[in-house]
């Protein structure tokens, strides 16, 4: 893979640009409006750009370099799920929003076809594929309209999300091979956590249930998918948004397995050396074969006008080794970067910090997985989850 | 200007403050609430549907455990706030301030920090307890981690403040003579609470017993932290209508009936205090 600095933005090459100035504290200080919670909308609409984001692109010393380099004011918030945030954005918040970082379906389905979102222009964006993984050459398709002419985004972090074991109790192997039927087997029951991303549940309880969660459902599917979810709910030792909590429980031995998790997960604490937290993609399942799912976020630009290049600036400097070590760190959780293709970003990470990603299985895993798409009747699975969630206490 | 003229005056502020930033936000969740269900416009034709699904999905045992836990919670404070108000008022000024400090302090730190702090304390294996006692004593002791009790110990520790300092105002209205006269006059203990205490404390009980109640039904953290979803309360299941549901009008009406239940326990009890002799004092 040819590793080609990418080219610098144009506010990059600004002389004078970086260091302390007053639109850099008042960018500073939206954030942390941001950051404690006030809407969106209730901040000053200024020149700067504003991240409608997961985690990563959120990191301090990402927004920090991006404001010295550039003196563009910058702020977040944090989403909630794939689908809220695309609400948001159908409610009017487009007005609000200049970047959008969403699993890969989202722009191609939803946001491009009903103009949420910007085509970036191919001759300045495309030649960022060239820099990451033969998986990501061009054409493809996720990050193009479905007539192949747009080009919608910018993929950077990606992984699989299954599940999480304790290698210590449970070998990785075998969790392997057994896959999400160890949720399933009863000797379990009482022994695992889920972590509250309920949208990624109700994905992993299709394939508990044998089901492909990407494809529509018969009345048989949504039956089994009824009895999965109300057996792997009653039988969970714990629920909890905070995958920390579920880390804790499994060093102190009160769970020896959790689902939804992995490397995103896994990585900090086996970064610490708690290295039995072991991310497992199955080794098949029923996704055309498949038991795991990869999801590849796709950086996209808010049809917004205002802040519309600085927003292509920041879509492309993020993909500079620096800028994209730190979203491969983001708010300590390490993941993968399309970027680490590059020899000059992978070798930024220790062996320790690749062996916390288990990058020596990132290719296996990868090929265990179907990539992430919009789960069909979605509603329905999701009222049946929730029901069971009420229910279960 | 007539006085009462001039009091509406002074008034229209804070009444034109609530009318926006209370009543009109209420006003929207309530019409919200009469949308088609997975719905986010405003205008469309009414329907009861959500509040009929509040009552026939499975929503009893939400609202159960919310209630129940308040219901719990709010006796449970009570019970332990009112030996430490008298405690606290005996002791006006030899050390009661230090006392009332540590125990009010707690509530400048956010609420999941304190209920993470908690979890690590009860934490079974490593947990600063467990491992404390196993490395100290040798001894081995399970955990209320996950559980329902987790909870209701996260409830009871975080609003203990709540119900602790309105019945300190409450226990600063009983005189000291009152207790003397009926102790003279033969009373017991028991007696000089029941008829003495009680009815003088009542103005103070009542708040502190309505905002630990009001405060514990809208309570989620506790669940979440503590208790693993042992139980799912109605706050739960609010947020997950509005967020993974993205069902904005099934959340309102949830709402709505919190709302309700609210009131109907609020305003017959605030109906019962007279404030103005509370603020007097």
């Amino acid at each position: 893979m040819t590793a080609q600095r990418p080219r610098l933005p144009q506010t990059l090459r600004r002389p004078g640009a970086g260091g302390m100035s007053r639109r850099s504290v008042l960018g500073g200080m939206a954030a942390g409006l941001a950051a404690s919670g006030l809407p969106g909308a209730a901040l000053a609409q200024d020149d700067g750009i504003a991240l409608l984001t997961w985690d990563a692109y959120a990191d301090p010393r990402l927004l920090d370099m991006w404001r010295s380099q550039t003196d563009v004011p910058i702020r977040y918030e944090i989403h909630i799920s794939d689908p809220t945030s695309v609400n948001r954005l159908r409610a009017g918040e487009t007005s609000v929003w200049n970047f959008i970082n969403l699993n890969n379906p989202w722009a191609r389905e939803i946001m491009y076809p009903e103009d949420l979102i910007y085509a970036l222009p191919r001759d300045r964006f495309e030649p960022l594929y060239a820099q990451m993984f033969e998986k990501f050459a061009m054409p493809y398709d996720w990050a193009l309209s479905k007539d192949g002419e747009n080009l919608l985004g910018v993929v950077q972090r990606f992984e699989t999300f299954d599940f999480v074991v304790n290698s210590d109790v449970i070998s990785p192997a075998m969790a392997k091979d057994e896959g999400w039927d160890l949720f399933n087997n009863p000797d379990f029951a009482g022994r695992y956590g889920i972590l509250a991303y309920e949208d990624w549940n109700v994905m992993d309880i299709c394939m508990g249930a044998g089901i492909h969660p990407f494809k529509p459902k018969t009345e048989a599917d949504y039956a089994k998918f009824e009895d999965t979810a109300r057996a792997w709910i009653n039988n969970a030792k714990m629920i909890t948004t905070d995958f920390v909590q579920l880390n804790l429980a499994m060093l102190n031995g009160e769970i020896d397995l959790y689902f939804t998790g992995g490397t995103y997960t896994a990585s900090s604490a086996r970064a610490e050396g708690a290295t039995n937290i072991y991310a497992i993609t199955p080794n098949s399942g029923p996704a055309d074969g498949k038991g795991g799912i990869n999801w590849i976020e796709l950086n996209s630009a808010v049809a917004n006008p205002a802040g519309k290049e600085a927003t292509f600036d920041f879509l492309e400097w993020i993909t500079t080794p620096d800028a994209a070590e730190i979203v491969a760190r983001g708010n300590g959780n390490l993941q993968p970067v399309s970027q680490m293709a590059q020899d000059e970003v992978l070798g930024r990470f220790s062996a320790d910090e690749l062996n916390a990603i288990q990058w020596d299985e990132f290719d296996e895993r990868i090929a265990n997985a179907v990539e992430f798409d919009i789960v069909p009747d979605y509603d329905r699975l999701y009222d049946i989850y929730s029901a069971a969630i009420r229910d279960r206490g | 200007m007539s006085p009462g003229r001039t009091g509406y005056l002074f008034a229209l502020p804070v009444a034109l403050f609530l009318l926006a930033g209370f009543a009109t936000p209420i006003g929207i969740v309530a019409w919200y609430s009469l949308m088609e269900p997975r719905t986010f416009a405003l205008t469309a034709e009414t329907t009861l549907t959500n509040y009929r699904a509040a009552f026939t999905e499975g929503y009893g045992p939400p609202f159960f455990w919310s209630i129940t836990g308040a219901v719990a919670t709010t006796l449970a404070c009570a019970l332990l706030a009112w030996p430490t108000a008298k405690m606290l008022h005996q002791l006006a000024g030899r050390g009661a301030a230090v006392l009332t400090g540590l125990i009010a302090v707690p509530i400048f730190v956010s609420e999941s920090v304190r209920l993470f702090g908690m979890s690590l304390f009860l934490m079974p294996g490593g947990g600063i307890l467990a491992g404390s006692l196993r490395a100290l004593f040798d001894v081995n002791i399970g955990t209320v981690l996950n559980t329902k009790l987790g909870v209701f110990l996260g409830m009871v520790y975080v609003h203990f403040p709540f119900m602790l300092f309105p019945l300190l105002l409450g226990v600063a209205l009983i005189p000291q003579d009152r207790r003397d006269a009926a102790r003279d006059l033969g009373a017991s203990r028991w007696q000089i609470l029941r008829e003495v205490e009680l009815p003088l404390a009542m103005p103070g009980l009542i708040i502190g017993a309505l905002l630990t109640f009001v405060l514990c039904v809208g309570a989620n953290a506790e669940a979440a932290i503590l208790g693993g979803q042992a139980i799912s309360v109605v706050t739960r299941a609010i947020e997950q209508r509005f967020s993974y549901a993205q069902d904005w009008p099934m959340g309102a009406a949830l709402t709505m009936l919190v709302v309700a239940v609210t009131a109907l326990v609020v305003f017959p009890a605030l109906a019962r205090i007279d404030l103005n002799k509370l603020i007097r004092r």
